[in-house]
């Protein structure tokens, strides 16, 4: 059995972020790298397989994303996924959602696993779009937003719970391999204490770039991509106070405001 | 003294006086297989410990041994707190110690001089004052034993009820009625030895009265002879007395045989345990968490044999005297931990586990962490606080609060722990702190001063402040903060801080378990302080401090360090500091756990209050006895549970019975935030105010730079600071008039 978890680093602002020059991304300065929370999920869901079915078979992590993603990688292989790859180049840097699922799916083909997981969304740039596009690309069956999952490895279908607008849950059964995309709270995530990242530290982590996996320049990066960011911005609109005082000056400022809004 | 009439070496007891020969040799059978059971007991008991890790601290117990000799002849733990049951039980203890000595030095002359030797020595004056001091030392053993006797039954002393807060009663394990059973057992037949000890000395006066080599020396057995005369009143003959002394002799001689025998395996056994628990006792126990070999397979305790022989023979050495079940705050607001039962669990599991003659084949078996019997549950050690009252207390030297961190570090590496404390450590993981904010925010709350404070990363300075986590990042501390840094800048003082370089200390880090954690902060701040120059240390808080001070030099960090408010109290000794305002205030102080118990920080924060001004009125539980705010521990990164009091609000109720307080004091970044909250949710903020001690300071100083501005300053902030100020004051009158 061996499942591949996609994750990828993702970007949490500070409170007073600046952007950058060209208008097109946040300042980099005034981010900290963490790994997507949705891909938390996914992992603890493949641990969580592996360990309900006798311990056996690979868990392999894979994510598109500069040096600094390697400590997102470390702690995954710290909870226990047993083999790390990390794909990257100069050449990659601008790709889009498309461009990365391309990526990612030249190392499903290469890997050939049972089962690919991935975070429903990334929480920076949330397009929610990577996962199914990789399932597109494979032409693999694929379940968005799952909340709950039953599969055994080897299986030929999995049945997964998917969650639906307005407290709808839909249950679908795909063929197997398929790619699944994960929704917070299908599980509680493990902590990997920082003695278990130490100690895998000699677990296999891959580097390779896009050439190694068959891709040509101009099917990654800004050439390989189908959509181009042209500014991101804060909106002007919408406004904030913050109310200090006694608690009774702030209710009555308070109510002040409401009268406002209110037009009374 | 003896009538020269007497050869003096008549004047003494015969034993075993009229015995036929087969009573005589049947005595000595029992009385060996007594001491066969004895030493086969000790040998089992040593064995368990055995089983335990190894403790390797052999060269060093010559001075612990020596500081555990005067403990135990002076009473000095036992006395704390409980000054009447220390009393009683230094008669129990003497009169016992006495007795025994006493019937030691007969076996000496009757099995091993006289024999061997043909040297006797128990008779004429030394047989005198050895009757005396025997009597007096029975006397006492039965008054002391009274006495617990009384306070067992009639006073009700709750840390005496054996009910259990960590098991509800349908659990197999909830009940101690067997230790009722044996405490009772165990006073009663000790008080029985001795008064059958008395009758049988006043029946042997009754009987031999016509042999004058006794009956003339009758009053050097002063309680003997009273009762003697008694029975005489009564009408007891010489030839009754024959009859019943044998009796008696009897019965009197097999239970105290029994009670030898069964030492190992009751409660008695702690005459030993507890002497063994005191000589192993650790310099800096709570101070500094036990070491530990990241390199291993895993590492914390989560099975019996990974407790070491030390941990083992602590657990054996608990009298149930219940001091640390009424001193732990998690106990006293019902959550289910007491350190006594902590304790007892593993103590019955250990018993049950590793006394047979070998060892259960399933490792399993050996499991210490669960929720089976005797087992402990991961609820209970999530529930301490490592405030070590416990520790503090305990009169027999055990150390719980390193067994707790030990099993929580197998929690952590189990990862069975509460997701608020995972969020708590993955940020500290990330970003160095457990606030999750940025690394570069963490000089931020210095930016509301007039002036700059030196970055001792980049700079010499004389003192490096560490600031730490809930002083640079909670906005309630960031204001004592920027007290303390005025009133070192006003006193003249080249200080800096760290700026976006320091990382949290990491102490509680250690204390929930998370060694590995602990040590990536130890090592980055290390390696930070060592590109640094400077000559010593200051926090505002007492955590980094504890940390700093005593746990640092184990990674090769080296201070000289001191917590803030000692800088304080020296600095308004000798002038450094000028106080130029008067305040009136009326106030209690909370001494933080790890700079009072920890650290025996007690008396600096009172000097300086006293200094000040202020008049201090002490609550109950001060000093080594101060109730924790409940923070410590890595319980500040855990909620809860709103059905519970918490330990702050418990706390902030005792500050409030203290007639005329209007401030409580506290000294500790993470207690302002406890109390803070605390002093909300009981309604104590009516009639008191929480303040940092600093904050206390900086109000008697003229602090602020007056308020001219020397260039233009941009518009924003020119704006901002005398509206703040405006809304500031009125608000400060109206609260005053709202009080009176």
């Amino acid at each position: 059995m061996k499942i591949l978890v996609a994750i990828k680093q993702v970007a949490n602002l500070d409170d007073d972020f600046e952007i950058r020059d060209d208008g097109k991304d946040v300042d980099h300065d005034f981010c900290d790298y963490e790994i997507n929370e949705w891909d938390d999920y996914s992992l603890e869901t493949a641990l969580q397989i592996r360990e309900n079915n006798g311990d056996e078979g690979e868990i392999v992590v894979v994510t598109v994303g500069p040096d600094d993603a390697e400590d997102e990688l470390r702690k995954c292989l710290g909870k226990g996924a047993d083999r790390a790859i990390r794909v990257w180049d100069d050449a990659i840097e601008g790709s889009d959602q498309v461009a990365i699922a391309r990526i990612l799916t030249k190392v499903v083909e290469k890997e050939a696993p049972d089962m690919v997981f991935m975070g429903v969304q990334a929480a920076d740039n949330a397009y929610a779009q990577t996962g199914v596009a990789v399932a597109q690309q494979l032409g693999w069956p694929h379940a968005a937003v799952v909340n709950a999952l039953e599969y055994t490895p080897g299986a030929s279908t999995a049945t997964a719970n998917r969650e639906l607008e307005g407290g709808l849950e839909e249950k679908i059964t795909v063929n197997c391999p398929a790619v699944m995309t994960i929704q917070l709270g299908i599980n509680e995530p493990r902590y990997a204490s920082l003695r278990g990242i130490k100690q895998a530290a000699g677990k296999p982590l891959d580097e390779i770039s896009h050439s190694d996996l068959g891709l040509s320049d101009d099917e990654v990066g800004e050439a390989g991509s189908v959509s181009r960011v042209r500014k991101v911005f804060v909106p002007e609109k919408g406004q904030a106070e913050l109310i200090e005082g006694t608690p009774a000056e702030q209710a009555a400022r308070l109510a002040e405001i409401l009268k406002e809004l209110s037009g009374a | 003294m003896i009538d020269p009439a007497h050869n003096s070496e008549q004047v003494t007891r015969i034993l075993f006086q009229d015995f036929p020969l087969w009573m005589t040799v049947s005595f000595y059978i029992i009385g060996l297989s007594a001491l066969a059971y004895f030493g086969y007991g000790c040998y089992v008991e040593i064995r368990k410990y055995k089983r335990g890790k190894e403790f390797p601290t052999l060269p060093e117990m010559g001075a612990k041994a020596w500081k555990m000799v005067t403990d135990v002849l002076l009473h000095r733990t036992l006395k704390r707190r409980d000054t009447s049951a220390g009393k009683a039980h230094m008669m129990i203890f003497y009169g016992f110690a006495i007795c025994f000595i006493a019937t030691s030095i007969i076996t000496l002359q009757e099995d091993i001089t006289k024999p061997l030797f043909g040297l006797t020595f128990w008779y004429g004056s030394f047989y005198l004052w050895f009757s005396l001091t025997v009597d007096i030392a029975g006397l006492g053993l039965i008054c002391g034993l009274l006495y617990m006797m009384y306070r067992r039954k009639w006073l009700a002393l709750p840390k005496l009820d054996y009910t259990r807060p960590d098991r509800s009663p349908e659990d197999p394990d909830f009940s101690r009625m067997k230790y009722k059973r044996e405490d009772w057992v165990f006073l009663w037949s000790l008080i029985i030895i001795a008064i059958t000890g008395f009758i049988l000395e006043a029946v042997r006066l009754v009987w031999l009265q016509a042999d004058s080599t006794v009956y003339d020396y009758r009053w050097w057995s002063p309680v003997g002879n009273v009762i003697a005369e008694i029975l005489q009143g009564v009408g007891m003959t010489s030839d009754a007395a024959s009859t019943t002394r044998m009796y008696l002799w009897w019965f009197h001689g097999l239970i105290a045989l029994t009670f030898i025998a069964v030492i190992p395996r009751t409660k008695i056994k702690h005459v030993f345990t507890a002497m063994g628990s005191l000589a192993v006792r650790s310099d800096l126990p709570i101070q500094r968490l036990p070491e530990v070999d990241m390199d291993q397979d895993k590492i914390g305790y989560s099975k019996l044999t990974d407790f070491n022989f030390k941990n083992l023979l602590h657990l054996d050495a608990c009298t149930k005297c219940g001091r640390c079940h009424e001193a732990c705050p998690a106990n006293a607001t019902g959550y289910p931990l007491s350190p006594r039962d902590f304790v007892l669990t593993l103590r019955e599991l250990a018993e049950e586990k590793l006394e047979g003659k070998s060892m259960p084949e399933n490792e399993e078996d050996l499991r210490a962490l669960g929720t089976g019997m005797n087992q402990v549950r991961s609820e209970t050690l999530w529930a301490c606080r490592t405030c070590a009252a416990c520790v503090e207390i305990c009169p027999v030297g055990i150390e719980h609060v390193p067994m707790i961190v030990e099993m929580r570090r197998a929690l952590i590496e189990e990862g069975d722990f509460d997701p608020m404390l995972q969020t708590a450590l993955q940020a500290l993981h990330k970003s160095g702190n457990s606030f999750g904010d940025n690394k570069r925010k963490r000089p931020n709350w210095s930016k509301k001063l007039d002036f700059k404070i030196k970055n001792a990363a980049k700079e010499p300075v004389d003192v490096l402040w560490f600031v730490g986590d809930y002083a640079s990042f909670d906005p309630r501390s960031q204001k004592v903060s920027q007290d303390f840094a005025k009133i070192l800048n006003a006193a003249g003082v080249d200080f800096g801080i760290l700026y976006e370089k320091e990382m949290s200390a990491g102490n509680d880090v250690r204390r929930v378990g998370e060694e590995g954690l602990y040590q990536h902060l130890v090592e980055n701040n290390i390696a930070t302080l060592e590109g640094c120059e400077f000559n010593r240390i200051v926090t505002t808080d007492p955590h980094s401090f504890n940390t700093l001070k005593n746990e640092y030099p184990e990674f090769g960090g080296k201070y000289d360090i001191e917590h803030a408010s000692a800088m304080i109290q020296r600095m308004l000794s000798d002038g450094t500091i000028k106080l130029d305002k008067e305040i009136d205030a009326t106030a209690t102080y909370h001494d933080p756990c790890h700079l009072g118990r920890y650290n025996k920080g007690y008396d600096a924060p009172r000097q300086a209050l006293k200094e000040m001004g202020v008049e201090l009125i002490e609550m109950t539980r001060s000093r080594d006895n101060s109730f924790c705010c409940g923070a410590g521990g890595g319980r500040i990164w855990h909620a809860d549970p709103i059905e519970l009091e918490k330990p702050s609000e418990n706390r902030a109720k005792e500050a409030m019975t203290l007639e005329g307080v209007d401030t409580l004091v506290v000294n500790c970044p993470k207690c302002m935030t406890m109390m803070e909250d605390a002093v909300k949710s009981t309604g104590a903020d009516k009639q008191m105010v929480v303040k940092e001690l600093i904050e206390l300071v900086a109000e008697r100083m003229t602090l602020d730079a007056p308020e001219e501005v020397e260039e233009p300053a941009p518009a924003p902030a020119k704006e901002e600071a005398p509206a703040a100020e405006a809304a500031a004051e009125p608000a400060k009158e109206e609260n005053k008039g709202g009080d009176a």
